[in-house]
């Protein structure tokens, strides 16, 4: 009864290999940031880096941007973890940012707070880490190795009330972490809505 | 939502009144993209019983809902229910889902009319007489190129009664039936076993003996069990099947606890099963048997709800192994006429025409070219049945797809050529033009040739050859390398033929200096064999290494004439040192500059935008925008094609392009589609077999609306196209 016209998935033409090997070397990559500034995986080294990415209109997203995202990011970048937002949607595409400054609108309109957002409308960094859904979710430890990949929590639902019952994987990791502990749950299946890649 | 209650409390009434005529009564919902109700097998419950309801979805073309495993992205149906006190529900008892594919991603979905059956237990103390109001929360993530979450609040009111309760009179068959077909456990033994990345999943047991495992897939339950992407490798054996999976996280290499179980569903053509596979060996009953094509990753396999789907239908040679002995024999009389063949046949012509004047040395000719045909092509047919049991979903013409392959064979035909031109004659044939060729080196030459000839003919797939080919790599090794057997006798039969009727022979013409004109005037169909090779190497390689392998022809050109003027000046006594010194640097540097070629920068790889004729744009294929065309009241060709293949482009220039075939397509509301298989590609090599093939060409006419397509003949005239489209059009 309830019409909700949330815009999703798309169609690129890319093969995809399985999901990434996991306690193996995150894949290095550049991109730009909002502030038009090249950003790489290696000057993180040493720091617990968290990948999200990020479509705004997907309503996956929007349920996690209900201030759960926030909170996550606001706590990990107090605890000196680099959160990198990733926008993978191509160009013509929901989700996609013409440059950072309408990045930065979107972030301050909902408060987010991780380090930096990444553009990525060629989808070299989704293709790298072979990013299936928005929110798909990447933790690398201080030493580059991939911790954790997939979904935000053990709720699939686009529904706001499933988080408060949700375990968060993400959390759980980087508390993992933290504590020195191996990361207890390494990877899950990623929800959400397709990364909108570009076309061939 | 006024107006429907209002509705509701005018209707309830009359429902009452009704009541005796459709006692299970309920109200569809839409919800933007879904029309959804709740829908019982049975008119009325009975106490102590069990009454299947299942959520009806009525999805809008094009359109998805998802699998409990909704594959790379998505989101399965949810219900949750109110009932009465003492009432029960179950879980969803999903039909098998249909593979559907989203750019690198692969979901497991439904489209069209689905139903989600749930058991409902209706308590003892249920008293009849009363009617219960089953109430059911669906949330369902609904998708086509975009998704929108939608809800729907359906209930369905439902009398009790105490005997035994009759079918609902409109839905009890349907509801019955997809819990007939939907995935059931049937005694299966299964097991997997991990090797590498591989995840060999065997399934034996008496349900499978003897069944269609043509198109079989198995779908996991869990979401991190297997890449859903990577195509699913077949090999069958007498009492089952052996699937090679991709591994996924939980089976990768990585992990670091794997699953003992890893359960889910196996899709056959005739029916579904639940299994449970537990680590251990393969069975020797699941394997032996032969390889088949895996399953098409975007089709749209599985039986899905009620509407099963009976629209793939496969092309398959009737009649066996004899029709495919047959038709093979022929396909190879008829290859010696295809244009890829052409170059080579005048290498054979001038070979036999050599030695017209001797009938001895012509049949050691003749036989030494049947081995060179059947030896090659026992050994291609052997080289793609082991490949294709390595899960690679490669067809015939596959030696063509490398690039690598394709450098070669252009440098080679080069050679061939500057040979007959006379730039340089091979060692032997130097001291033959004093005393004749010796026995020994005509024999090697007439083997060589042979070989060539099967190389250079083997993209070609005649009319003949493409179903008993498609025939032959579905069938066991042993039967697939006889029809290459009869391929090769049939294309070796003409010259052998010619070699052995002495009458035929004695027709040609006695050597003499017109045999060097004739020699030198076949070079140029090899020339032209050549500029073809470099041009496929160009589509495949790009620009870069194209420059870098034309500089190899010209360096080996180069060397071809140095080693020529230093074989004249041994036969002339002088010594030949330098020349052969030039003609290796030379040889060296070509394989230097070819090997850069295969080493340049390779262009995106993505299929490029088809041009066709003026006028006819064809887009680019993929089985879902056939469907999507097809939904849009649009007739839709296929052309299955590649650069290699002569047939294909002749095809495309002759009865493709012309002014009226653009007018009839655009009268009868026509798309044209291409399938571009010069690169190797698993999906095109899918809908090959789909359809019984194992090569290009193949032309697809499919009908507007719905509907299995039409195959048409692999030579076309304009005629036949147009009248093809026509009909399509019709309906």
């Amino acid at each position: 009864m309830i019409t909700r016209r949330l815009i999703v998935a798309s169609a690129p033409l890319v093969v995809l290999a399985p999901s990434l090997a996991l306690a193996a070397p995150a894949p290095a990559f550049t991109a730009r940031d909002i502030d038009g500034k090249t950003r790489s995986l290696s000057e993180f080294k040493g720091k617990t880096v968290v990948l999200e990415w990020v479509n705004e209109g997907c309503p996956y997203v929007k349920k996690h941007y209900s201030g759960n995202m926030q909170g996550l990011q606001q706590a990990a970048t107090a605890d000196g973890v680099v959160w990198l937002s990733v926008a993978s949607s191509a160009p013509g595409k929901q989700g996609y940012f013409a440059d950072g400054a309408q990045a930065r609108t979107w972030m301050s309109a909902k408060g987010a707070k991780p380090t930096t957002l990444l553009l990525d409308p060629e989808g070299v960094v989704a293709t790298a880490y072979k990013a299936k859904t928005t929110p798909h979710m990447y933790v690398i430890d201080p030493a580059g190795q991939l911790v954790y990949q997939g979904a935000i929590d053990d709720k699939p639902s686009n529904k706001v009330e499933d988080i408060a019952t949700a375990k968060n994987y993400v959390a759980a990791a980087l508390s993992d972490l933290k504590a020195g502990r191996k990361v207890a749950v390494p990877a899950s299946q990623p929800y959400g809505c397709a990364v909108k890649y570009k076309d061939a | 939502m006024l107006l429907r209650r209002l509705f509701a409390a005018v209707l309830a009434p009359l429902a009452l009144l009704a009541a005796a005529a459709s006692p299970a009564r309920a109200e569809v919902v839409k919800t933007g993209h879904i029309e959804v109700e709740l829908v019982s097998q049975e008119a009325a419950a009975v106490p102590g019983s069990t009454v299947f309801v299942a959520l009806r979805q009525k999805i809008q073309t094009h359109w998805h809902t998802y699998w409990r495993n909704p594959g790379d992205a998505g989101d399965a149906t949810k219900i949750v229910w109110t009932l009465p006190a003492g009432w029960t529900a179950g879980d969803i008892v999903w039909p098998t889902p249909e593979r559907v594919r989203v750019g690198p991603l692969q979901d497991y979905a439904y489209s069209g009319e689905v139903l989600l059956p749930v058991p409902i237990t209706v308590p003892a103390s249920a008293k009849p007489g009363q009617t219960v109001t089953l109430k059911a929360a669906a949330a369902f993530l609904v998708c086509e190129e975009i998704c929108v979450p939608e809800d729907a609040v359906v209930t369905l009111s439902l009398p009790v009664v105490a005997g035994p309760a009759k079918p609902d009179p409109k839905w009890g068959e349907t509801v019955g039936k997809v819990l007939a077909a939907a995935p059931k456990p049937a005694g299966l033994k299964a097991t997997w076993k991990k090797d590498g990345e591989t995840l060999k999943l065997s399934v034996t047991g008496a349900a499978l003996k003897g069944a269609d495992f043509a198109d079989a897939y198995f779908f996991p339950y869990s979401g991190k069990a297997i890449d859903h992407a990577a195509p699913q490798a077949i090999e069958r054996g007498p009492e089952g099947l052996t699937l090679s999976l991709t591994a996924g996280f939980d089976f990768g290499p990585e992990a670091t606890e794997v699953p003992t179980e890893l359960s889910g569903v196996l899709a056959l053509k005739g029916g579904s099963y639940e299994i449970t596979a537990t680590a251990g060996e393969t069975p020797a009953g699941s394997v032996g048997l032969g390889s088949l094509p895996a399953a098409g990753a975007g089709s749209t396999g599985g039986s899905q709800g009620a509407s099963g789907n009976g629209q793939t239908g496969s092309a398959s040679i009737v009649g066996g192994l004899p029709v495919a002995l047959l038709f093979a024999f022929l396909g190879g009389l008829i290859l010696n006429l295809m244009p890829c063949v052409f170059p080579v046949l005048s290498l054979k012509a001038a070979s036999l025409a050599a030695h017209a004047h001797d009938a001895g040395k012509t049949r050691v000719q003749g036989l030494a070219f049947l081995a060179g045909v059947v030896a090659t092509f026992l050994a291609l047919a052997g080289l793609l049945i082991a490949v294709r049991a390595g899960g690679e979903a490669v067809g015939w013409g596959f030696q063509l797809q490398s690039p690598a392959v394709v450098a070669v064979l252009s440098l080679l035909m080069l050679l061939v050529a500057l040979n007959l031109s006379g730039v340089f004659e091979v060692g032997a044939a130097v001291q033959g033009a004093a005393g004749g060729v010796s026995a020994g080196s005509g024999l090697a030459g007439a083997f060589l040739t042979g070989a060539l000839a099967v190389i250079v003919a083997a993209p070609c797939t005649a009319p003949f050859m493409a179903g008993a080919l498609g025939f032959a790599l579905t069938q066991p090794p042993a039967f697939a390398l006889l029809v290459f057997l009869a391929l090769a006798l049939g294309f070796a039969a003409p010259f052998v033929i010619l070699a052995f009727a002495p009458g035929l022979l004695k027709k040609l013409p006695r050597p003499g200096a017109w045999m060097d004109v004739l020699k030198h005037a076949l070079a140029f169909p090899m020339y032209g064999a050549a500029a073809w090779l470099v041009w496929v190497f160009s589509q495949q390689a790009g620009g870069v290494a194209l420059a870098l392998l034309l500089a190899a022809a010209v360096l080996v050109a180069f060397a071809a004439w140095a080693y020529g003027l230093g074989e004249t000046r041994r036969f002339a006594g002088k010594t030949p040192l330098v020349a052969f010194g030039f003609a290796l640097a030379g040889l060296a540097g070509g394989v230097l500059l070819t090997v850069g070629a295969l080493k340049a920068p390779v262009p995106a790889t993505g299929p490029q935008v088809a041009e066709a004729g003026p006028g006819l744009v064809a887009e680019p294929w993929s089985p879902e925008r056939v469907a999507a065309l097809q939904a849009e009241g649009k007739v839709v060709m296929v052309d299955f094609t590649a650069d290699w293949c002569v047939t294909c482009k002749v095809n495309e220039k002759t009865a493709l392009a012309g002014p009226r075939l653009v007018d009839a397509f655009k009268a009868q509301n026509a798309v044209l589609l291409k399938a571009d298989w010069t690169k190797r590609d698993a999906t095109i090599a899918a809908a090959l077999a789909e359809h019984g093939r194992a090569g290009v060409p193949l032309y697809l006419v499919y009908p507007k609306g719905a509907g299995a397509p039409v195959i048409l003949p692999q030579l076309l005239t304009e005629g036949l196209v147009i009248e093809a489209v026509e009909k399509a059009a019709k309906g």
